[in-house]
């Protein structure tokens, strides 16, 4: 098994027709994710890398049978695209937009917790479970299959990480981003806890930055005893200036809070072997899954 | 974007909230003649965008006009953090009877709004918090939901409020939820809020940080955001959209991503360089961008080597490849260059670096690149 989707996943794509849905469709396609439709309004009849376009999700989810969608569409109408997916019963929405106001990234996250739907994002790379499909914009050739889950706030780095691990021969179950803003749906707690309960994931990775306190709750939550496979660590920013915006928004240390030092102390108090260098992950992988 | 005093208390004036009478100056004679026209005594108060400006002397109590022209040469000029004062506001002083707090901000593990009130006031919120934190009252709130005047009302009443007081108060906090919400703000915050010997309340401090994602937005509140950088690089990358830190040392890095960019300067640092930049370019790049990304790096006269390293997911490193290449082939540039590039089309974008000469390292390993940067840029200054 892997978390959040698998080869079955029936995915829309909102903003199929933009430049980017399109490039991003066909690599989804290339990579074997089962597109069911495309959604942009008022563009009806449309076909996209052999997708059907819709004017809306719901006209989608009613000839399709949907179990999640990822949002191309810009900024300013992402709110907009991402309440219509979840009032359409969507259960897994990608947020992929970058610089989404948030104001906006709140009512989203509050609308999807109400309607039970999962939000990734906004500014995420998405999800992959490996050899099954991708709902996102991550470089397939850097993934492989195998029993390491990996959560991740930056998009890059964590492709870097898991193309360490891969060139290593240690495969992924599935491999998630939880986006780069300060307010984002799911968090890497949450996406810890999914690991939790998935058998195929026998390891887990937090690739983490300054800012925010994500890191921290894994740390509190691991130290607390709750969860019970390896977890390894890199976190980026060590030499991040405070009280600057480091090109995500939710890097930024405020007021001495959310240093690389004190998330790295903080991990590794919990038990949590934190690498020195992205290098350093699979060779402590190996030593923790043996 | 955090707005200055000045800028908070024009909007908060227009939402309905009191503030003090003032006036907004540069230079000792302006402020001479605004404490004049307001009366004596008069506050100044330096307009930088960031806090800590009390403990810099740079907020001061002035008793007579001449005076004042003398506290504003001081305060004029001053360095606050690395903001130099070039305006100030000078107020009507107020006859405090009591300093409280209000704030409006955003819980991000929860993400939901936070109000915080207390009945202290005129420090930093921190402080209150540890020298009596029973004095301060907070409440989360559901970005749904609507914040009611019930509840402004419950607050105001907890943190000690009572009678007409209660009702100001609690209108106040209430105007402030709605232009948190109206501005796109990140952080509406009145500190203190001064309750005057003559039962008046007014926002004597105030602080309004927008989402810079937001801005768009509001457009109508004209505001200048390269007032509010220092570095002229900074300013110009702003220009650009490129998010861009000067950092003192001379190797430029270019990361496609901010994690991976953070990643980059870490490493060039654990294997013995000194980064001059950090610099993400984005999820948005283009010949044109990356070719900026490059010109910005080189403004920084430090840069003695240039460090590039892309993934090609949403990005398409092609294009970047090509704007490499044009930017070296334009400018000659001698000196020592690394690109490491993966991802969707590696091979045509590498391919492409070769042919023009550009040094590419092919590995997934950013170590690999920090290495070869920094042993390059060695031999080169040796």
């Amino acid at each position: 098994m892997t978390i959040l989707a698998d080869k079955d996943t029936r995915v829309i794509v909102q903003g199929i027709t933009g430049r980017i849905g399109a490039v991003q469709t066909r690599l989804m396609l290339d990579y074997g994710t089962k597109i069911v439709a495309g959604v942009t309004p008022g563009k009806e009849g449309q076909i996209v890398e052999r997708v059907p376009v819709y004017d809306t999700v719901k006209d989608a989810a009613d000839r399709h049978s949907t179990d999640a969608s990822i949002i191309f569409v810009p900024a300013p109408s992402a709110r907009d695209a991402a309440f219509e997916a979840i009032e359409a019963g969507i259960g897994l929405i990608v947020i992929v937009t970058e610089r989404i106001p948030i104001h906006d990234a709140l009512k989203i996250g509050s609308f999807g917790k109400k309607m039970h739907a999962i939000v990734i994002g906004p500014n995420t790379p998405g999800i992959i479970s490996p050899g099954e499909t991708k709902i996102g914009i991550m470089p397939g050739n850097l993934f492989k299959a195998g029993h390491v889950g990996v959560a991740s706030r930056s998009a890059t780095l964590s492709y870097e990480i898991a193309g360490n691990l891969t060139e290593a021969g240690i495969g992924q179950s599935t491999c998630v981003g939880i986006g780069g803003d300060r307010v984002t749906g799911v968090t890497l707690l949450d996406v810890l806890k999914l690991f939790q309960e998935d058998e195929q994931t026998r390891a887990v990775v937090v690739v983490g930055e300054v800012g925010r306190t994500v890191e921290e709750e894994v740390a509190e939550y691991v130290k607390a005893g709750s969860f019970k496979k390896p977890v390894i660590s890199f976190i980026a920013g060590r030499s991040a200036p405070e009280g600057r915006r480091l090109g995500h928004a939710g890097a930024i240390i405020e007021r001495g809070k959310g240093t690389a030092e004190s998330k790295i102390r903080a991990l590794r108090d919990a038990g949590i072997s934190v690498a020195d260098r992205p290098s350093d992950v699979p060779q402590i992988v190996n030593q923790l899954m043996r | 974007m955090r707005l200055f005093e000045f800028e908070s208390k024009r909007i908060f004036r227009a939402e309905g909230i009191p503030v003090p009478r003032g006036e907004v100056v540069s230079s000792s004679e302006e402020a001479q003649r605004a404490a004049m026209s307001l009366g004596m005594p008069v506050v100044l108060k330096a307009q930088v965008p960031v806090g800590g400006r009390g403990k810099a002397g740079a907020i001061l109590t002035s008793r007579e006009p001449k005076e004042t022209a003398r506290l504003a040469d001081k305060i004029l000029h001053m360095k606050i953090g690395e903001f130099e004062v070039r305006k100030i506001l000078v107020e009507k002083h107020l006859q405090v009877a009591s300093e409280g707090f209000l704030s409006i901000t955003i819980d991000d593990s929860e993400g939901k709004l936070v109000v915080l009130a207390s009945s202290e006031g005129g420090m930093e919120i921190e402080e209150i918090a540890s020298k009596s934190p029973e004095k301060i009252v907070s409440l989360k709130v559901d970005p749904l939901l609507e914040f009611e005047q019930y509840k402004a009302r419950q607050i105001a009443k907890q943190v000690g409020f009572r009678g007409d007081l209660m009702l100001k108060v609690s209108n106040i906090l209430w105007l402030l939820h709605q232009l948190f919400l109206k501005y796109d703000a990140t952080l509406a915050e009145i500190n203190p809020l001064v309750i005057t010997k003559t039962g008046e309340v007014l926002a004597a401090g105030a602080a309004l940080t927008i989402d810079d994602d937001a801005l768009y937005r509001h457009g109508d509140l004209a505001l200048d955001s390269e007032e509010r950088i220092q570095d002229s690089i900074e300013k110009e990358a702003a220009k650009l959209g490129i998010a861009y830190l000067r950092l003192d040392g001379d190797i430029g890095v270019i990361g496609s991503g901010a994690g991976l960019a953070m990643a980059t300067v870490d490493m060039v640092k654990e294997y013995g360089g000194n980064p001059a930049n950090f610099l993400d370019t984005g999820g948005r790049i283009t010949r044109q961008h990356l070719w900026n990304c490059l010109d910005i790096v080189m403004r920084n006269h430090a840069v003695r080597a240039v460090l590039v390293n892309l993934y090609g997911g949403i990005n398409p490193i092609v294009e970047a490849a090509h704007g490499i290449v044009e930017f070296f082939d334009e400018r000659k540039l001698q000196l020592p260059a690394v690109v490491k590039l993966r991802g969707n089309f590696e091979e045509e974008a590498w391919g492409i670096l070769e042919r023009a000469g550009v040094r590419v390292v092919k590995a997934t390993q950013t170590e690999e690149a920090a290495r070869l940067i920094v042993a390059l840029s060695r031999k080169e200054f040796s």
